[in-house]
This record gives structure tokens, sequence and C-alpha cells, in this order.
């Protein structure tokens, strides 16, 4: 009797798990293939500072046009973008992408072959051929299709400078015409003051990679780097930009550069310890963020020098992913960053220019009216080298394990220009 | 052991016997009965792996079939993907048809593999035994029978509570050339500056040492432990045979912490393979400063800003590899002592 029972419950409890396995694996199921009720499920990574203002203001703006659409945001922040394209990586290779993710076009798309939809009727319809800079079309499209739309532009050639340093050293940013011209000047900021000449975050890489390009286009020009990134680039050109560099590096950019990081060697302009520091535009977020701290009166911007008829293009955009969850919501987003609305609501507080030429810049400010300006009249716009549209993802981490190699101090410039070139 | 075997005879002994006296007395037994083949395979099961291995298998069988899927069996695939060429974002994902060596020959033939597996081999040997060493001397110390015992034990044990992201950081402002607290030091007695971040052949050294800051308590606890077990005849006979403190903790003491070290020192070299938090949070990002790059965080690139998944899984097979020689001594040892 007892026997009896006790098999009859043991095959209850078989039953019972055999059932709750099933209807966990039907959840599972479920979980993959719902919809999610039309929510836009978007991945992005402006979450410090004024990023995550830009990014408040952008969805507002979407909100306001779209009240009828929920989004379902996915704010993934932490080492540039290096987080948030782990999270991506995964979410593509299991199939299970967003609708839309922030990322870098050009070059970069590489990176996600075979993983991103068509968006050609998004710029058809939309006229953005027209209406964007030419870089702007080739550069978001990939096998001859469009892949994305962009939102918004930051300039990578900047010398920003603090305008009490450089008074004090007796330097005129202006007249900075070249290399050698901004070599003196560090080097006059060096012997007048007490002041770093230039701060330079040299505790990752990237910042060594992106001044090299602006090195190299302000001292070699233009067409040496197109070479270069084409890879057909010139050694003694690479190497000479790097030697040109070396000496800054050496000489000019003060001590703990190591262990100093973007957020620090922007505060190092802000406090008035250091004179110059390249970096791209997003810095100017970061100087307009301080208190008491002014455009024109305590910090100012010129073009890297050598490249004053260049804007080395930077793109946030958004890509729109194959096996698109909500291809048509998605689209509905992809129109909406290209158009004026987004592109001022996020670029006005981001610190970035618009990528449309046709866009009031009325609410921008006098720096970044300075910079669209800019941007409509130079003739050259190079793709950046380190922001994803030059090169491919692998060959970017090659260059950047070049300079890791022989570029952190000591500088080896030869074995660093073999390295890049190389690299590419 | 020894016991456990002469109870074991005698255990035997004993049934016979009463089997014996059973037969004797004609009782027919249920066990004499020919088993079935359920029955036949029970028994071989119980008899190979012990008693009532079948009987209790709902209690661990669960448990190990999550362990076996989740954790062996993803290592598993892991190895299969490492022999494909899975790349990029496709579709149809790891092709398994063509499976070979490629990538095993291209790891051995990077030099920024080769790179990566030195500094982690040098990060865990340098880090267990500078730790060990230092641990060694807080827990005689401590042990001396000082006043506020307590209060220097929670102290020292304390920076082992704290995450990676915070030591890392905490560090970064500390190794700092100009302002940092080490190099001011440093400064009083005439040496320096250091530039800890930046020079590629001490940088390594200098995490290695921030490690040993956070770790080297939890190896003071395990000695205490350890030294606590050992009964205070031996330090008196020490010292009427005449030996001094340093020869009698030399001679004497030390020798019989041999276990606490093993078992210590597994669990250091772990914490070592799992630098990655540190280096990672001292950047805030997958490339560490130039010369500490490991295979945790070149894995970590490789598979994620280069999307080369089969690359960055052979890559994390030789990091597995390298855990196992780490591990397998241990285990062999303890298989040895009966332990396991």
């Amino acid at each position: 009797m007892t026997r009896n029972k006790d098999s009859v419950s043991r095959r209850r409890f078989v039953q019972a798990s055999a059932a709750a396995a099933a209807a966990s694996v039907a959840g599972c199921n479920g979980l993959g293939l719902d919809d999610g009720g039309r929510k836009l499920n978007l991945m992005h990574a402006f979450t410090g500072g004024d990023g995550a203002i830009a990014a408040e203001a952008l969805f507002d703006a979407f909100r306001e046009e779209h009240s009828d659409i929920e989004l379902d945001l996915e704010p993934i922040g932490g080492g540039g973008n290096q987080n948030l394209d782990t999270v991506v990586a995964n979410r593509l290779s299991n199939n299970d992408p967003p609708s839309a993710f922030a990322n870098w076009p050009g070059k970069n798309l590489v990176k996600y072959e075979n993983a991103l939809g068509d968006v050609d009727d998004v710029w058809a319809d939309n006229d953005f051929g027209d209406s964007h800079v030419d870089e702007a079309v080739e550069l978001h499209k990939q096998g001859g299709t469009y892949r994305a739309t962009p939102m918004a532009s930051h300039r990578l050639n900047n010398l920003f400078y603090n305008v009490e340093a450089v008074e004090e050293a007796g330097v005129d940013p202006t007249g900075i015409d070249g290399l050698d011209a901004l070599i003196d000047a560090l080097d006059a900021v060096a012997t007048e003051t007490d002041k770093t000449p230039m701060t330079q975050a040299m505790n990752g890489t990237w910042t060594v990679t992106q001044l090299w390009a602006a090195v190299m286009q302000g001292q070699e020009g233009h067409q040496a780097y197109m070479d270069f990134i084409e890879g057909n680039g010139d050694q003694n050109a690479v190497q000479s930009a790097f030697e040109t560099m070396a000496e800054i590096l050496e000489n000019y950019i003060g001590d703990d550069a190591s262990s100093v990081d973007l957020t620090a060697s922007n505060s190092n302009i802000i406090n008035g310890d250091a004179a110059f520091i390249h970096q791209g535009n997003w810095a100017a977020g970061a100087f307009r963020n301080a208190d008491n701290f002014n455009y024109e009166e305590d910090w100012g911007a010129v073009a890297f020098p050598g490249t004053e008829n260049m804007y080395c293009l930077h793109f946030n955009s958004w890509l729109f992913p194959a096996q698109n969850p909500t291809p048509e919501l998605s689209k509905t987003w992809l129109e909406f960053v290209g158009k004026p609305k987004a592109q001022i609501a996020y670029g006005k507080n981001k610190g970035a220019i618009p990528t449309r030429t046709d866009v009031s810049m009325d609410e921008f400010g006098p720096y970044l009216q300075d910079v669209a300006e800019d941007f409509a009249e130079v003739d050259n716009r190079p793709p950046s080298l380190q922001h994803g549209l030059a090169v491919t993802s692998d060959r970017m981490s090659a260059l950047n394990d070049a300079i890791s190699n022989h570029f952190t101090g000591p500088y080896d410039s030869e074995a660093a220009a073999q390295g890049f070139i190389d690299a590419v | 052991m020894r016991d456990i075997f002469a109870r074991r005879k005698s255990d035997d002994e004993s049934t016979d016997r009463s089997d014996e006296t059973r037969a004797d007395g004609g009782v027919a037994r249920a066990g004499r009965e020919k088993p079935g083949v359920v029955g036949r395979t029970r028994r071989a099961l119980d008899r190979r792996f012990g008693e009532d291995f079948v009987e209790s298998a709902p209690f661990w069988f669960p448990a190990f079939l999550l362990m076996a899927l989740f954790v062996y069996g993803a290592i598993l695939w892991n190895l299969v993907i490492s022999l494909t060429d899975y790349e990029g974002f496709g579709l149809a994902g790891p092709d398994y048809s063509n499976l070979d060596f490629e990538m095993y020959v291209r790891a051995f033939n990077d030099s920024n593999v080769i790179n990566a597996s030195i500094n982690t081999f040098v990060l865990v040997i340098g880090f267990t035994l500078t730790t060990l060493v230092v641990g060694l001397l807080l827990a005689l110390l401590v042990d001396r029978g000082i006043r506020f015992e307590n209060t220097f034990r929670t102290i020292y044990l304390l920076p082992m509570s704290l995450s990676f992201v915070v030591t890392a950081q905490f560090w970064l402002w500390m190794y700092n050339y100009d302002n940092g607290v080490v190099n001011i030091v440093l400064g009083t007695i005439g040496l320096g500056p250091i530039d800890w971040l930046g020079n590629q052949s001490i940088v390594l050294w200098a995490v290695i040492f921030a490690l040993t800051w956070q770790f080297s308590g939890y190896a003071m606890v395990v000695y205490l432990a350890g030294l606590r077990a050992i009964p205070d005849d031996n330090y008196e006979a020490a010292m009427v045979d005449g030996a001094s403190t340093v020869k009698m903790y030399w001679r004497v003491i030390i020798p019989q912490l041999k276990g606490a070290t093993i078992s210590a020192s597994v669990v250091l070299m772990v914490f070592a393979l799992k630098a990655f938090d540190f280096l990672y949070a001292l950047v805030s990002g997958y490339r560490p400063p130039a010369g500490t790059d490991i295979l945790a965080t070149l894995m970590v690139r490789e598979a994620y800003q280069n999307t080369n998944w089969a690359y960055g899984s052979t890559i994390a097979i030789i990091l597995f590899v390298m855990a196992l020689l780490i591990i397998g001594p241990y285990l062999i040892y303890q298989f040895r002592r009966d332990n396991l």
C-alpha cells in the first residue's frame, strides 16, 4: 500500500517537473518571438554628463512627435563605446537584435557585415542624400546599400587652448600655421610659464592614435593621410609624423600623462594647468559645462595646425540591424534622427553639429556656429582614424597595438611607423 | 586512513560471519535471488561509485546536470568554436563542418598572444608569491600576542572587501606621477619620481603590488588559522631546546603551514586570473596600460572589438589550460591525501 502511494507521488513529481520544464521552455520561446507590443528598443552609450542630457532631449523630441510609439531604451555606458559594442555584439550574434543602436558608420560597418538591414527607402523618401554633405552618403553605405542614418558630427582636428595660459606665454594660437609653429608655441609655454604646454590623456592608446592622425594631416597633408588609410601609405611620411609627435610627447605633455584620462586632461585646461589640448570637440562640451569658463574669454579653439582647410569627420549615427524586431518603428526612428528637429535637440546639448547642411544654427551658441561654418566651407573632410570611419575595427585595433608596443614611451618612431604601415 | 580500512575489514568479517549463521539456520535471503537487468546495473553502479549511488541521484543529479551543461558544456562548446573560423555576424553562426587548429597556429605565432601569456604568467606567479610572503609575515606578527590584535586583523583584511573597481581607481590616483601618494612618499626619502603606469618595464609590477596590497590580508587570515592549529607544545619544545625565535619559526612552525600555503595559493592564483576587472577599471577600457596586457584582456578585445569569435575562443582555451596547469597539481595533491 505504502509503496504504491510512494510511486504515485513520484510519478506526480515527474509529471509536475516535466510540466514546469515545458512551461519554462515555452516561456523562453514566448520572450523571443514577442513583438514587445510596438516598443522601439534603442541601445546607446550616451550616459555621461552632456551625453545623457542630449539623449534625454532627443528622446523627448521623439515622444513629442510620435506619442503613439513606446520607447524601450537601453543606455549602456562605460569604456567609450566598448560596453555598448559588447552588448550589441552579443545581441546580434544571438539573433536578438535591438530596433536600432548608436554607433559609428564608415568602415566600422564592416564589422557588422550581414547583420545590418537596408534603409535605402529612408534616405530616398527624405532626400537625406541632398541635405547631407557628400561624405555622409558614402560613409553610410555598405555594399551599395544604406545601413544607417547620421544624427550629429564632431570635429576631430581641433587644438583647444586656455586663453590665460597662452597669453602668459605670449603665444597667439590663431597664428600657429603648422607643426613647427606648434612646437615653437609649446616651447614658449614651457619656458615662459610653469604650465604644462600640452595635456595629453596617455592612459589609453586611443588619444595617441587620434593625435597621430591630426599630425599626419597637418604635416603631410590631406592626400598623404588618405593614401595611408587606403593602404598606400608612404612610410617616410608616416614615420615623419611619428617623429614630430615623439618630439611633442617627449618634451611637452606633462610627466603624469600616463595616469591622465580624458576627463582629467580636460580639467587641466579648465583649471589653467595646461595651455593646449588636441581632442575631438566633445572636449568643448566639458569646457561649456565648467563654471565661469567661457568660449573666447577663457578657452578658445583653432583647427589643428596645418589642417585649417579640413574638417576631420566623426559621425554619431544610428545603425539598422537586419532581422529587425520592429522594422517599421526602427525606420521611423532612423528618419527622425536624420531630420533637423532631432539633430538640433541632440547636437546643441551634446556640443555636436548637425550632419545636415540646411539646419539653422541659431540655437547652437557661438562655438558650434563657428564649427558648422567650417564644416560647410572646408575643402576636405577626411574620415577619422580612431572613431570608426577610416579603417575597420580590427585594423584600428592593430594600429593601437602598434602604439601600445612602440609609442607609449620610449617613443620608437621607426617601429611605430612600420607597425602602422603593416596594420592597414 | 588505516583506521577506516581496519574498520571496513572487521565489518566485512562480521557480515560474513552473520551470513554463515543465517545460512546454517536455513534462512532464505532476498539478496541471494538473481537480480534483473536494472538491479544488476544498479549494483554495478553502486559498486563502482559507492553505496546508494542510484538512490541518491535525485539529490545530486539535477545540480550535476546544470553544472555539466552551463559550465563544462560551455567550456566544451568554446573549445569547438575555437576550432572553427567563426568571425563577424554571419547569421548562420559558426561553421562546424570544418574543424582545424588554424587559430592555435595563428595564436602561437602572434606576438600579442605570446606577450600576454608571459604577462599572465608573471602576474600569477609574482602576485601569488609576494602575497603569500606578505601574508605570512603579517600572520606571524599578529600571532605574537600583540595588543589590538583583532583591530589589526580587520585592518589588514579590509582591502579585500573592496571591489576591484574601487581599488583600481585608488591606485590610479596613488600612482600619479606628479601628485600620487606613492611618489610623494618616495620623494621624502629622496627616490623617484617614478612613472609607475607609463613605464612598460615596471607597470606590471605596480599592478602586482596593488593586487598584493588588496589580497595579503586574505593570505594572513589563512595563515593565522594554520598557526592557531599548531599546538603550543611545539613552541615550548623549540624554546626549551634553545631555538631562537627566527629559528623556531623557520624550522618548526612554517613547515607545518604547508596545507595553508597550498590552499591559499590556489585561491590567490584564481584571483590573479581575474585581474581583468582591475585592469579594466584602471583605464576604463579593454586595452590596459602598455606592458600589462594579459590573456583575459586580449581575449575580450579579439572577441568583442574585432568580432574574431574563434580567435577569442582560442585565447580563452589557452587561458583555461594555464588555469588547469595551476589547479591540476592541487587536485592531484588533494586526491593523494584522500580529500577528493
